[in-house]
Order: C-alpha cells, then sequence, then structure tokens
C-alpha cells in the first residue's frame, strides 16, 4: 500500500479512519459512554416506544444479515450486501418518515422496508428469488421493493436512485400531495453524476427530499478519504443551496434528530436537505468481497467497539426499557421469525415461466413472444431445466 | 439421517473454484447448523463456509491446499434427520452418486430429476426422463432425427453429448442401410461404417502446466532464440567416467555423465561469461554472473521443474553428481522447496535417456542460454588417420538469445565444452 500518496484528510490519521474527524462538527445526541443524552442535544427524540421499535428494527437487519450470508456461503443464496454496522444510520433515518412518505435505497437499506411494514417473508423471498419475489425472480438479490411502503427497487448503478427520488419529490409536489422523499445513498455516490444532477435540480426546484448519505468508510476499496477532498460529505450541500449536517452515524438518536428536522422541514415546503452519516462498514462490501485485502484489522476493531446495537442497548439499558432478559428474548424470537421464513420461503419454487415477459412490455414484440412459447412447450415436453446448483445467476 | 452432499457453491460473482484453506470441522466431528465447517479461498475472498443443516461432518472429500470446483461434493454431512429445516440439497445431491440411487426415489415431482443408471441403449429409456443436454445438442438431435431421450449420454452427469446423438443416429442408420443397395449398379466396396470415438477429454489448464506455459511464451516471444548444435566424441569420458564410478560407488554415489556436462559447462561459462548473463530490461542494464548457477531440467509426474544446482564452478564432479541425483529425486517427489527452483544462470536439459538425436531448446528465461544434452551413440567416425573406428557420440544443442550473445561466441563456447569432454584431462587445467 502506497500510503505515502495518501492524503490523511476527511478524519483518517495514520491510515484508520476516525468516528470523530478534526475538524467537522458531529451531531451527537447519545453521551459518553451512551448512558444518557448529550446537555447540548435538541432532539427531537421518538416516542419512548418507538424506542424499542427501533432497537427491534436494527437487531433485526442484525440477525437477517448474519444469516442471509450463512446462506450465501451455503449456495442457497446468490449475493448479499450486509449493512452490519451501519444499522443505526439505516434505522435511525427511516423512523424519521411517515408510511406516505417515499424510501429510495441504495445497497444495504432492505431492512429499512422491513422497519416500514414490508412482511420478512416477502424480504426473505426476494433473496431466494422465488414465485413470491415481489420482483418476480428478476432482480438481483438484495434489491429489494416493496409497493405498500413506497419501496421501489434498486437499479444497482452507482447514484442513479438519486434522480429517481427527486422525480418522485417533484412529483408529490406538483400533485400537491404531502409525501416527501428519503434517498439514501453511499459515500462512493456522492462522486456519481446522478448526485450532482440530483443535487442540483432538488436545490434549484425545491424538491421535497432529503438525501441521507451513509459514509460507511468505504467504496468498496476506496477509503472515503479518497472520495472527496470536501472537508465533510455534509459540506456538499452548501454547494446546492440547501442544509447539511453531518451527524454520528453510530448514534441512532442522532441520526434520526437531523433527519426529522430535515424531513420537517421539506414537508413544510423548506426544500431538501443532507444528512451524512458517519459510520463504518463492519463487513464486506458484498458477500463476494473480502475487505482485509483493503483494510486493517485494527480499523475494523476500533469501530467493532463502536457498534451502533451495542450503544443503543446501553442508552435503553440505562433507560430502564432494555434488559439481558428482554435482548435475549427478542435475539430468540426474531432468530425464529427469520428461520420460519427461510424455511419457507425456500420451499417455494421458482417464479413460473409464464411471468418471464411481465411488466417489461405492454405488447411483447413476437420474436419474445415465439421464444417464451417454444419454452413453455419445451417445458411440457421435457420438463423444467434443473437448477443449477450454487451458481451465482448473473 | 439424510445424508448431505454439500457442494462448493458460488460464493463471490462468477468463481470458478477454490482453495480449501483449512478443515474447520475435522471428519466424525459434530456440527450445529450455521456454524463454520471449512474455510475456503477463492480468487476473489477467503471465506468460511457454514454447515448447512446439524449433524455429523462424516467424510471430507477435498483435502487441504487442494482445489474444488463449484458445483462439486466438498464435504458430507449425516444431519439430524429434519433438524436444518427444509435446508438440505438431499435431492441435488441424489444425483450424481449412483450409490445414493439405491434408495428408492421419494414419489413427486422433483424426483423425476433422479438420473437412472447409464441404461444399456437397448433399452428404451423411459419417457418423462429428463435428459440433459446443450441446446446445440438438442438441435443437432432434432436434424438428425433422434429421439434424446433414448440415447445414452456419455458427459459428465450423463449429459448428452454431440457424439453421443450423432453414434445413436448411425446406429438408426445402419440396419435400413444394409437392404438398400441390392438393385444400384456397379455397388462400390461396401466398408463397415466405423463409428470411431470423437470423446475429447477436458482438464483445466493450471498449476505446472500452465505456468511453463506462460513461462515458455515469455521466453520465445521475448528472446530471439539461436540455436547451435555440436558433436561431441566422449569415447575417453567413458573411461574416466567409468573410474569415477568405482570411486563413487565406495562413496555412495552414482556418477552419470551429467555431472560431467555440468563441470565443462562451467568452465565454458567461466571462459564465456556473456552465455551467463541476464538482461535487466527495467533497469536496461547486462548482469553478468562470475558464478555459476545451474538449472537442471527435471521430468516429473506433475511436470517440467528446473531445480537448480548453485556454485557449480567451485564443486567437484563427485559432490556435484551427489547434489544433482538429490534434486532431481526430490523434485520427482515433490518435496522440493521453491527456494530450490529459483537463482540459475544457465540450464541444462538432459534428453538422453529417452531419445532423439538433437532438440531446438527453449531458454529457461532469463538465462541467456540453454543446453540440451542427447543420447550417446556407438557410430562409425573417421580418425584422424582414416581409419574408422567406432565411437561413443553424443549430441549437444545448444539455444541462445541472440540480444545478448551473438552466433560466433556461442560457436566457441559449444567448441570449447566440446573439447573438455573430449579430453577430460583438460578439466583439470
Amino acid at each position: 500500500m502506497a500510503s505515502s500518496r495518501r492524503t490523511p484528510s476527511n478524519g483518517e490519521a495514520g491510515g484508520l479512519r476516525l468516528a470523530e474527524p478534526p475538524g467537522v462538527r458531529l451531531v451527537k445526541a447519545l453521551a459518553e459512554g451512551d448512558r444518557s443524552l448529550r446537555k447540548s442535544f435538541e432532539g427531537p427524540l421518538p416516542e419512548e416506544d418507538g424506542l424499542l421499535r427501533l432497537y427491534e428494527a436494527m437487531l433485526t437487519t442484525r440477525l437477517l444479515d448474519d444469516r442471509m450470508l450463512k446462506l450465501q456461503r451455503q449456495g442457497r443464496v446468490a449475493f448479499v450486501g450486509t449493512a452490519t454496522g451501519l444499522e443505526a444510520s439505516i434505522h435511525g433515518s427511516a423512523a424519521a418518515f411517515g408510511p406516505d412518505d417515499w424510501v429510495f435505497s441504495a445497497l444495504r437499506e432492505g431492512g429499512a422496508a422491513v422497519q416500514r411494514g414490508m412482511p420478512l417473508y416477502d424480504y426473505v423471498a426476494h433473496m431466494f428469488g422465488n414465485r413470491d419475489d415481489t420482483a418476480k425472480g428478476r432482480q438481483m438479490p438484495n434489491h429489494f421493493q416493496c409497493k405498500e411502503v413506497r419501496f421501489p427497487s434498486w437499479s444497482s448503478v452507482i447514484g442513479t436512485q438519486l434522480p429517481h427520488a427527486v422525480g418522485c419529490a417533484l412529483a408529490m409536489k406538483k400533485r400537491g400531495e404531502p409525501s416527501i422523499v428519503c434517498a439514501y445513498s453511499g459515500d462512493g455516490a456522492t462522486s456519481s453524476n446522478g448526485f450532482h444532477s440530483a443535487m442540483n435540480f432538488a436545490g434549484v426546484f425545491q424538491a421535497p427530499v432529503v438525501f441521507v448519505v451513509i459514509d460507511n468508510g468505504w467504496a468498496i476499496s476506496v477509503p472515503s478519504s479518497r472520495q472527496t477532498a470536501a472537508p465533510s460529505y455534509g459540506a456538499k450541500a452548501r454547494a446546492y443551496g440547501m442544509p447539511g449536517v453531518d451527524v454520528d452515524g453510530n448514534d441512532v438518536l442522532a441520526v434520526y434528530a437531523e433527519v426529522r428536522r430535515a424531513a420537517d422541514r421539506a414537508r413544510a415546503g423548506g426544500g431538501p436537505g443532507l444528512v451524512a452519516c458517519r459510520s463504518y462498514r463492519m463487513g464486506g462490501h458484498s458477500s463476494s468481497d473480502d475487505p482485509s485485502r483493503y483494510r486493517s484489522r485494527e480499523e475494523e476493531e476500533y469501530w467493532a467497539q463502536r457498534d451502533p446495537l451495542l450503544r443503543f442497548g446501553r442508552y435503553l439499558e440505562a433507560q430502564g426499557l432494555l434488559d439481558e432478559e428482554r435482548r435475549e428474548r427478542l435475539h430468540r424470537e426474531i432468530t425464529a421469525r427469520i428461520a420460519a421464513a427461510v424455511e419457507k420461503a425456500e420451499a417455494v419454487g421458482p417464479p413460473p415461466l409464464e411471468t418471464l415477459l411481465e411488466d417489461t412490455w405492454a405488447v411483447p414484440p413476437p420474436s419474445l413472444r415465439r421464444q417464451v412459447l417454444d419454452a413453455l412447450r419445451v417445458v411440457a415436453e421435457k420438463g423444467e431445466a434443473e437448477k443449477v446448483a450454487g451458481r451465482f445467476p448473473l | 439421517m439424510p445424508t448431505i452432499e454439500f457442494k462448493l457453491p458460488d460464493i463471490g460473482e462468477g468463481v470458478h473454484e477454490g482453495e480449501i484453506v483449512r478443515w474447520i470441522v475435522p471428519e466424525g466431528a459434530p456440527v450445529q447448523e450455521d456454524e463454520p465447517v471449512v474455510e475456503v479461498m477463492t480468487d476473489k475472498a477467503t471465506v468460511e463456509i457454514p454447515a448447512p443443516a446439524s449433524g455429523v461432518v462424516s467424510k471430507h472429500l477435498v483435502k487441504e491446499g487442494e482445489v474444488a470446483k463449484v458445483g462439486s461434493v466438498i464435504f458430507v454431512i449425516e444431519s439430524e434427520g429434519g433438524g436444518g429445516g427444509a435446508a438440505e440439497p438431499a435431492p441435488a445431491a441424489a444425483r450424481e452418486e449412483p450409490a445414493a440411487a439405491a434408495a428408492p426415489p421419494a414419489g413427486g415431482g422433483t424426483a423425476a430429476a433422479v438420473a437412472a443408471p447409464p441404461a444399456p441403449p437397448a433399452a428404451p429409456a423411459a419417457t418423462g426422463r429428463k435428459v440433459k443436454a446443450a441446446p446445440a445438442t438438442r438441435r443437432l438431435a432434432r436434424e438428425l432425427g433422434v429421439d434424446l431421450a433414448t440415447v445414452t449420454g456419455s458427459g459428465p452427469g450423463g449429459r448428452v453429448r454431440p457424439e453421443d446423438v450423432r453414434a445413436a443416429a448411425a446406429r438408426q442408420e445402419a440396419p435400413a442401410a444394409a437392404p438398400e443397395p441390392a438393385a444400384a449398379p456397379a455397388p462400390p466396396p461396401s466398408f463397415p461404417k466405423v463409428a470411431g470415438s470423437r470423446e475429447v477429454e477436458r482438464v483445466p489448464f493450471r498449476g505446472i502446466r500452465k505456468r511453463t506455459a506462460e513461462a515458455m511464451v515469455r521466453s520465445k516471444y521475448t528472446a530471439p532464440h539461436f540455436s547451435l548444435i555440436e558433436e561431441v566424441d566422449v569415447t575417453e569420458l567413458r573411461a574416466v567416467r567409468q573410474k569415477a564410478r568405482e570411486r563413487g560407488e565406495a562413496l555412495g554415489v552414482k556418477v552419470t555423465w551429467l555431472p560431467w556436462i555440468m563441470k565443462a559447462v562451467a568452465l565454458g561459462l567461466q571462459e564465456f561469461p556473456q552465455l551467463n548473463s541476464m538482461l535487466d530490461e527495467e533497469a536496461q542494464e547486462i548482469l553478468t554472473f562470475h558464478y555459476v548457477n545451474l538449472g537442471i531440467a527435471v521430468d516429473t509426474p506433475r511436470g517440467l521443474m528446473v531445480p537448480v544446482v548453485e556454485d557449480v564452478h567451485l564443486k567437484g564432479v563427485l559432490q556435484l553428481a551427489a547434489e544433482v541425483r538429490d534434486l532431481a529425486q526430490r523434485a520427482r517427489e515433490g518435496r522440493i522447496k521453491p527456494e530450490e527452483l529459483k537463482g540459475s544462470t544457465f540450464s541444462i536439459t538432459n534428453a538422453g535417456n529417452i531419445g532423439g538425436v538433437f532438440a531446438t531448446p527453449i531458454i529457461n528465461f532469463p538465462n541467456v542460454a540453454i543446453l540440451g544434452v542427447h543420447t550417446i551413440r556407438r557410430l562409425p567416425r573417421v580418425m584422424s588417420d582414416d581409419s574408422i573406428e567406432p565411437r561413443d557420440v553424443m549430441m549437444l544443442s545448444i539455444s541462445i538469445d541472440h540480444r545478448l550473445v551473438d552466433g560466433a561466441d556461442g560457436a566457441r563456447f559449444m567448441v570449447r565444452v566440446r573439447e573438455l569432454l573430449e579430453n577430460p584431462a583438460l578439466m583439470l587445467l
């Protein structure tokens, strides 16, 4: 590693990504030790029973990721991009939006759909791409969609969801609907042209959208310090004429407060805003990635001590809302729910061949129709093709 | 106790194989579902693979350090019935092993996928059997009017290959063709139709084979080779060698021809050091070695290896005999250390014990030359007094990198080596 060529910036010291970059005002809610709130913290806070729901959502994502990655290693699902370490950024932000708002996700925010009411089974069915998959088995795994909770699928191409989100926000505004939009992206996407177009458009047309940048430290193998020369991601908002703020992305209450503030402003006609959550992706970029090739164990251990579930758990315990017994029960219940969903999803076959062209053409061209008919005829004669064990479906 | 044969999944996007780094759960040990069983390294990542169900890991099918293909069975779990829920990829497992097919197929849709043990061609296969064949093969079958369901596949897992279809077509044709030629005027002599096997074996291109290929391509396309052949009369050397053999036997060393040639080469290289050099293209410098490390090409069961005998210029024939024998033996047994394959300044390839008159060897890059040693034959030769005598004659061939060495110097070196071998006493000078 030619570390000598790397400019230490964006809160990196000696090649190690710091939780609190010097020279950046990072909004925090939890006091040192995570047992209480800071005096300087202004809120807003979720209502009290919302706190435990938030914890449960975070834990669900943690356990789902853990199980999905194991299933991937066993060749039972094809691909996983985990959110481990990012649960506070994801769920704190998602909690700030209402059921009629829209959420445009990137790779790791599928847990937010579950938090908004997507059935756990639908989540797992999509991972298997079975006949109950809402994407009908046509999407890459880990690209969730749920119409009922206004959670569109993601294209996989970095930053493309952002102009979509702004377009959606403008549509809401033009129609006079009160819904606003949450637009997720990672640190890497801030270098995409989609980010620029979306930010610029949103600023000029005052779209009711909140950009939530989850800066997880690494865009696959590119460190955040090489992603931008700006002092922080929050600072980028200024150039587009909108407020931007940097928050401690592993402090779920700080994330909630700042995203809620931006959401309330957008809903009140105050235009877009950006909230950059400084966090850390504990796992690989995806199930195909080996982070030990580009980052140090020391850095991973540093961030493991700042685990968002650990920190929020400490706060809830100090408030008397959580104890060991309750934590274990939650753990057990969620694990069992996931296991049941996996068992059900795995037993369900792939989407029927007849659905091959559904939703792709208003009127499918004759050549494609012929192909599908041929395929159906062959299946009728010979039976369906067998599943190729463990192969990635691309 | 269902048996689960765990197949190596594609743990990255488009990964084809993985090296077994470490078995975490030994054979015969119990494991819980989702607990790691084995560590596998692919070209993308090293990952732990968890058990798909609770049970006992009854068998490892791949050793540590070996490479397994995606889709091949790497371990077997005897699971505690039903413990893994719907997890077991059992139907897939049953498909591969004919032994497993002994169990009665559990009725239902997927069971139909269980391939019957290869049926004799005569018996028409059960209808409804799924036939494995590539689309091109299916088209071929349509064109030749062959019902794929009646064809026994010779491919992996019973897959029907194009040659199976053609053979089936030939069988269909054969009886029909018999009565036909009766009326034809002047029938051409009919030969029995030969259905020669067109079977092609495919093995992955990797390991020593691949490294050898890469090294040869680099050498041949980097160094412009020229070759010289020299005939050497080793009749006198045979006599000397015979004496050395007796001496060697006392010391437990078998003295072959090679150490003498090594000795002569080392002396020749000290006289013509431009053949004992290399080109550092990056630095644009010619490196000339003032020591002689000889790479000796050894034909091993795993392919060509070139262990290196160091400081040949400082060692006697007996010591060289002992060292080269030891290196060659360990190379053949796969016990050679990687560092023993490095640092040659010149190489020798010995084809003498196999055959061939001479060769044009490929240089062991970045050496600038390689000497080929060939079979010693008893041949009539014209002596200085015009008499004809039976002599021991050996061909030496050399390939040289013309970038650093010109033809004349190459020839001078070969003449010098010949002189030394023809007059072994000169090696003492």
